[in-house]
């Protein structure tokens, strides 16, 4: 099997504005972008991710982080702390004990930040969506950007949303309005 | 009863006589029942003497002997629909807070269920007794005996509602704080009693009643599926098939 780095998606990736090939500045070895694209750029390339594995998801999680997957290729950091943290992955079963506990951690988080829910659990309650102790659903006491489901999502299904949460980001504009 | 099963059941009644009961023998392990006053007495003597010692108290849990044997599984009547199980009518779980039934008075509703452990003689044993009170049941505690078996203790008391008297610590561990009722008896609603969700306005996780119903799942028996075809069409389609491969088989032997 060969692994080899993402190939560049198109030119959404490219953070030149104009594109390359429209830009005469680019001849004379000067580079022109927008704050937005730079912007996004910076954030799409450094998602770093609070460490909030709940249950069997969490393994999964790791497995993406770990050798094979490598989400650090993504610029995929896990952070011990909300502080420090861009995008919050609840990896596992929330329940109504730990809820508050979650949300507090979510608050404690300096903007932007993002959620990604991971698995059947977080996504809607799953399996326990009937049991008397589980929130059905994290997106009950946070809001969730992307939902990866799954129970439990593979490795390359988390490293997917992780994608998708990118192309989210590369859509917001932060300067223009 | 072969000559090891009566051996160990000899080897219990000699010691404690009318206080404990031999069940069974299974995989090597012994069962016993004890009675609730000797309880303390004799898992003392089980600890301390030679011939038992049992050093290590393993697992510590309770049983809800409510609706013991009454099945709502009727196995034997089985349609595409499912197994014929009444999906009216309260089971266990099957209801909500509010409606949840009145537990009716079943003699040795709670049991205490201990599993021991003695390395000496590389030998485990199960101990069961019951709590006389169905409303308060209440059995002496062990920590004082085994201190491994605090913290089962506090679990058995969790979610079964069991007071352990003597306990040093007799808290809630595995719940939520405030949480009301001992989710594990069989007369607790499975859906339970609250539902969380933040609240924007006041800014903090916030406790509702639980806005959902409760819901039996009943297993499917799946003795048709799409190889089964039960549609008049369908199997008006089969017959003209199989005249085609009627029709088509002499080619093949002609071939072979």
């Amino acid at each position: 099997m060969g692994m080899n780095n993402p190939v560049p998606l198109d030119t959404v990736d490219d953070i030149l504005r104009p594109s390359a090939d429209a830009n005469p500045l680019l001849d004379r070895g000067m580079v022109t972008t927008s704050l937005d694209a730079l912007l996004n750029w910076a954030r799409t390339g450094s998602m770093w991710p609070m460490t909030f594995g709940l249950a069997c998801c969490a393994v999964e999680m790791m497995q993406a982080g770990a050798a094979r997957y490598d989400l650090d290729r993504f610029g995929v950091i896990f952070r011990p702390s909300p502080r420090q943290s861009d995008v919050m992955i609840v990896a596992g079963t929330l329940t109504n004990k730990m809820a508050p506990a979650f949300r507090k951690v979510y608050d404690q988080m300096p903007n932007p930040k993002w959620v990604i829910s991971m698995g059947s659990c977080a996504n809607g309650g799953g399996y326990y969506h009937y049991a008397y102790s589980v929130t059905r659903g994290c997106d009950r006491v946070v809001p969730v950007d992307v939902y990866v489901p799954g129970c439990p999502p593979t490795a390359e299904a988390l490293i997917y949303g992780i994608l998708q949460l990118q192309a989210k980001v590369r859509r917001e504009s932060t300067i223009a309005r | 009863m072969s000559d090891t099963t009566k051996a160990i059941s000899e080897l219990f009644s000699n010691r404690f006589g009318d206080r404990v009961v031999f069940r069974s023998l299974e995989n090597g392990i012994a069962s016993i029942d004890v009675e609730v006053d000797a309880w303390l007495e004799v898992c003392r003597a089980l600890r301390d003497e030679e011939d038992f010692s049992y050093e290590q108290l393993t697992d510590l849990c309770g049983v809800d002997y409510l609706s013991y044997g009454q099945s709502e599984w009727e196995t034997e009547d089985v349609s595409n629909e499912g197994f014929g199980r009444g999906v009216e009518g309260f089971g266990p779980g099957r209801f909500n807070w509010a409606e949840r039934p009145e537990a009716v008075d079943v003699k040795q509703r709670f049991g205490i269920v201990v599993h021991l452990l003695s390395f000496r003689h590389n030998r485990r044993l199960r101990l069961r007794c019951y709590a006389p009170d169905e409303g308060m049941p209440i059995v002496p505690s062990l920590v004082e005996i085994w201190s491994s078996a605090n913290w089962y203790e506090r679990e058995t008391f969790d979610l079964f509602g069991v007071v352990f008297e003597g306990h040093p610590d007799l808290r809630r561990i595995l719940t939520d704080y405030g949480f009301t009722g001992h989710p594990f008896r069989k007369d607790f609603p499975l859906i339970g009693n609250v539902a969380v969700r933040y609240d924007s306005l006041k800014k903090r996780v916030v406790y509702e009643p639980v806005e959902i119903e409760p819901r039996v799942g009943v297993p499917r028996v799946l003795r048709d599926d799409s190889r089964y075809n039960t549609d008049e069409l369908d199997q008006a389609a089969d017959v003209a098939a199989e005249k085609e491969a009627a029709e088509a088989a002499p080619l093949d032997e002609q071939e072979n």
